[in-house]
């Protein structure tokens, strides 16, 4: 087991810096330069290259960049000029988190137990309000899901609050809107699963030995459909918790999400490199995550070639 | 099983009611009102009481409430970059003087001579304090406009300085700080030298915050990170900010304001609400006092809404430099002048939001006495276009340059990808297809592709862009088609208009010196210099018992200092 977990962050750890390296680059021939402005003189722009080390070559920059990186330091914005890439995650990253985890638990438990319900009565009407509610969550985009929310919810019968994130009540209509389509996926993944596991052998012996109904549901049939779940996790987790652009911006909260694609857009090179290194990092985590859990949950795997990356 | 069931779902719901309680912040208004800042901390023992009182009271308090789409990009004024930025400073800071929405008051300096040659300003200091209780003195503005133009502080905005005396030398590094124009005799005696005759520097450093005092100690305690929060900075202005925390700019009255009897609000709430629709639902259930209108949503709130110019233009800039030789020909630029009806160009591209415009100077700036527009009027393009003409115009050039059919002529706009810049090209495309008969297509680059490389080299035909005055003065537009001007993205020269320009740098009497500017305006429009499109207003709602707003359309857009709450 130990050995298989080392192996895991190794790989892990090697995944990590060839990210960085190739966004490191990637960002420099993006088109365009970080400081623009229909405003900006030769000679501001040279001080502001100057000031930010891009005189130096490319080379040297990317050494002290990951020297600066090792120790945890992802220097100054571009477009926010005073504020570090560090102080800017350190404030967003909190929010994000937080509505993540309030939607990725509504979405896992509701998402799991629509999906068992569903697979128990197959075919009849429950299994079919089930599957409507899926296709909705996976086929409505959550900009339409937030802004119906918001519409009904905070504007037209002022049941809850219509934006910003000041409170238990304010938390409601952003993470639910999150939460509908990891929801649906879960929920259509544990369906398929469980109706793959009913028909294995070890359901069939079980039966034949007598066990209850919900024995079986519950010892055999949900433990093993379970697997496919928990793959899915890893990267749901860390996108979920790392901030959504669409979400965060209709309801106005102070996350991750607008930082990391408004820096795409103005090419601020730091920014992008430290969301994406912190995504990346944090995504990397959450698959190593799933990976030593399922070398837990199923002794095959670690036995096995290790599961790739999914 | 069910027992399970329940108790999973039990367990999910305790943990979705328990988790990250930690980050929920304390409601921005009652922050304003109550928060015990750097501010009252050195306050006397008595006002502390009575904050300590109202907190409970927050809603008696006047916290004027409003929104902005983009957190401001530095709270250090010196880095202040757009009129977001500036506006905070402008709300923080004291300069010499106080430009409110155009008329130019006394600041930190309460009185100021000017030399006859307009070169060198004399300004005198009253008693004025920072907000940790320190006296404002000469110095700081010596030290704080130094540090604008020091390139090692790589202000994004420092070539606001460079109507100083060697400002642009500084900046460039050939000269060192303590050669620029700049000087405190004494305490209380700010002297600046000008490179030009320039007579709308008293505007300019009252509405541009870059100008104003910096304390040095301040400055060098926090190095990189000064201003980096709301904390880290010190405040000369009719209000400090006790909060900069999670979007939420909190504002606060400055009590150490020298003109603090004239501000009647308690305090100011920033929200930055990126979507527009959410900002305005906010406004509708009454979280917010003052709103800016979506353009789609205009039309919605016909009687109620409210507007005033921003000053920016927008136009079609004409790349003299290009590989395409038909844009060097004057006749056709003139057709595709006169072959746009800037009235159905409106209706199309902003459902009639904006303003048509056929003149390169916005026609509020100041002219000699008044307003620029009702000293001159500017005769050009008329703004239905005229086919005819514009017909008449694309033959003549068609013989100049020996083409035959006009379909032959290619021209492709530059634009970027935001939706609005997208349809404002397509519309332009449509109508030059439509009146001249020309080929005209639409190349999509990013915005940080146009400003950071396609313009600046030149790597384009013809590009949609636009202008934001930095200054109430026709020059602030005429300067883009100067030929050593770093904004002369058309790559434009024109020798007649270069002098006229240089000249009136010199030109100290006001009416000859606007004289020389409406003759350059007029001679870059009959020269098809550029395709004039619009003038942009912004709608905006307000809370019907705020009075005392001002709207500027250079710098500072919306200016809540003199804000007043009605009972």
């Amino acid at each position: 087991m130990l050995k298989y977990v080392l192996k895991r962050v190794l790989a892990a750890l090697i995944t990590l810096f060839v990210l960085v390296s190739v966004v490191f680059f990637m960002v420099r021939v993006m088109p365009g330069e970080p400081f623009t402005s229909a405003k900006l003189t030769p000679a501001v722009a040279a001080n502001m290259e100057k000031y930010y080390g891009f005189d130096k070559p490319l080379p040297v920059q990317y050494v002290q960049y990951i020297g600066k990186l090792l120790q945890g330091d992802f220097g100054y914005s571009m477009k926010y000029t005073n504020r570090t890439v560090n102080d800017i995650i350190g404030e967003t990253f909190p929010f994000s988190a937080d509505l993540g985890i309030r939607a990725l638990v509504i979405a896992i438990s509701f998402g799991l137990v629509l999906g068992i319900i569903s697979a128990l009565n197959r075919g009849n009407k429950i299994d079919f309000i089930c599957v409507i509610i899926a296709i909705i969550g996976t086929s409505v985009p959550d900009f339409i899901m937030g802004a119906f929310l918001q519409y009904f919810f905070g504007i037209k019968w002022g049941l809850l609050p219509i934006a910003q994130y000041k409170g238990f009540e304010y938390t409601i209509l952003p993470s639910v809107a999150l939460a509908f389509f990891t929801l649906a996926s879960v929920s259509r993944i544990m369906r398929s699963s469980m109706l793959e596991v009913v028909g294995q052998d070890y359901i069939k012996t079980a039966k034949a030995k007598g066990l209850s109904d919900l024995r079986i549901v519950g010892r055999h049939q949900i433990r093993n459909a379970i697997m496919p779940v928990i793959t899915m996790l890893g990267p749901t987790v860390a996108a979920v918790l790392t901030g959504t652009f669409v979400i965060e911006s209709i309801y106005a909260i102070p996350g991750m999400g607008k930082y990391y694609v408004e820096s795409v857009s103005t090419n601020d090179y730091s920014m992008i490199l430290g969301m994406t290194v912190f995504y990346g990092a944090f995504l990397i985590i959450c698959n190593l995550i799933v990976d030593i859990l399922y070398g837990i949950v199923d002794p095959r795997v670690r036995i096995a070639t290790p599961v790739e990356d999914s | 099983m069910k027992k399970k069931l329940i108790s999973l779902l039990l367990a999910g719901v305790l943990a979705f009611g328990l988790i990250g309680c930690g980050v929920y912040e304390q409601d921005g208004a009652a922050a304003a009102a109550g928060a015990a800042d750097s501010q009252s901390a050195q306050a006397e023992g008595g006002e502390e009481t009575a904050a300590e009182e109202t907190g409970s009271t927050a809603a008696s308090e006047k916290v004027f409430r409003y929104s902005e789409t983009q957190a401001p990009t530095s709270l250090d004024p010196i880095k202040a970059n757009c009129i977001e930025d500036n506006e905070v400073g402008h709300m923080t800071q004291e300069c010499l003087v106080r430009n409110t929405a155009g008329n130019v008051e006394p600041g930190i300096a309460e009185s100021w001579e000017t030399s006859a040659d307009g070169l060198t300003y004399t300004f005198h200091l009253r008693d004025a304090l920072w907000s940790d209780g320190e006296p404002i003195t000469a110095n700081d503005f010596v030290y704080g406009l130094r540090r604008l133009m020091n390139p090692e502080t790589a202000s994004p905005y420092a070539f606001i300085g460079e109507y100083v005396k060697n400002g642009a030398a500084v900046e460039a590094g050939e000269k060192s700080v303590e050669e620029l124009g700049i000087s405190a005799p004494d305490d209380k005696t700010v002297v600046i030298e000008l490179e030009n005759n320039t007579p709308y520097f008293l505007s300019l450093i009252g509405s541009s915050c870059q100008f104003c005092p910096q304390r040095q100690d301040v400055v060098e305690k926090y190095g990189a990170d000064y201003a980096a929060t709301a904390d880290k900075s010190i405040y000369s202005g009719p209000f400090v900010m006790v909060s900069s925390e999670n979007q939420q700019y909190v504002f606060k009255k400055n009590e150490n304001y020298w003109n603090a009897k004239m501000i009647k609000l308690d305090g100011a709430v920033l929200n930055v609400i990126p979507d527009q629709s959410t900002a305005l639902a906010m406004y509708e259930s009454g979280e917010l006092d003052f709103v800016k209108l979506p353009t789609e949503q205009v039309a919605n709130y016909d009687d109620v809404d409210h507007e005033y110019m921003n000053g920016n233009e927008d136009f079609i800039y004409i790349n003299e430099d290009c590989d395409n030789k038909i844009l060097k020909n004057k006749n056709f630029r003139l057709a595709l002048n006169y072959g746009i009806d800037r009235n159905t160009y409106i209706t199309l591209a902003t459902n009639g939001v904006y303003a048509p415009c056929n003149a390169l100077v916005m026609p509020l700036v100041s002219g000699a006495e008044t307003t620029y527009g009702e000293e001159y009027k500017v005769e050009s393009f008329p703004m239905d276009g005229d086919n005819e003409l514009a017909k008449q115009y694309l033959e003549t050039a068609m013989k100049e340059e020996g083409i035959s059919d006009p379909k032959d002529i290619k021209v492709e706009i530059t634009t970027t990808d935001v939706e609005a810049s997208k349809i404002i090209a397509e519309v332009v495309q449509e109508l030059w297809t439509q009146s001249l008969g020309i080929t005209v297509t639409v190349r999509q680059v990013t915005y940080a592709d146009i400003y950071g490389s396609v313009f600046p080299n030149g790597d384009y035909e013809v590009g949609y862009g636009g202008w934001g005055p930095d200054y109430s003065d026709p020059y602030t537009y005429l300067e883009l088609f100067k030929s050593d001007c770093a904004y002369n993205y058309s790559n434009y020269k024109n020798d007649a208009v270069d002098k006229l320009l240089e000249d009136s740098k010199s030109e100290t009497d006001v009416k000859k010196r606007m004289d020389m500017l409406n003759s350059a305006e007029k001679m870059l429009l009959d020269d098809g210099a550029l395709v004039p499109l619009q003038l942009r207003q912004q709608h905006y709602l307000l809370n019907e018992k705020i009075t005392g707003m001002n709207f500027f359309f250079c710098s500072i857009n919306t200016d809540w200092t003199y804000a007043e709450y009605a009972e």
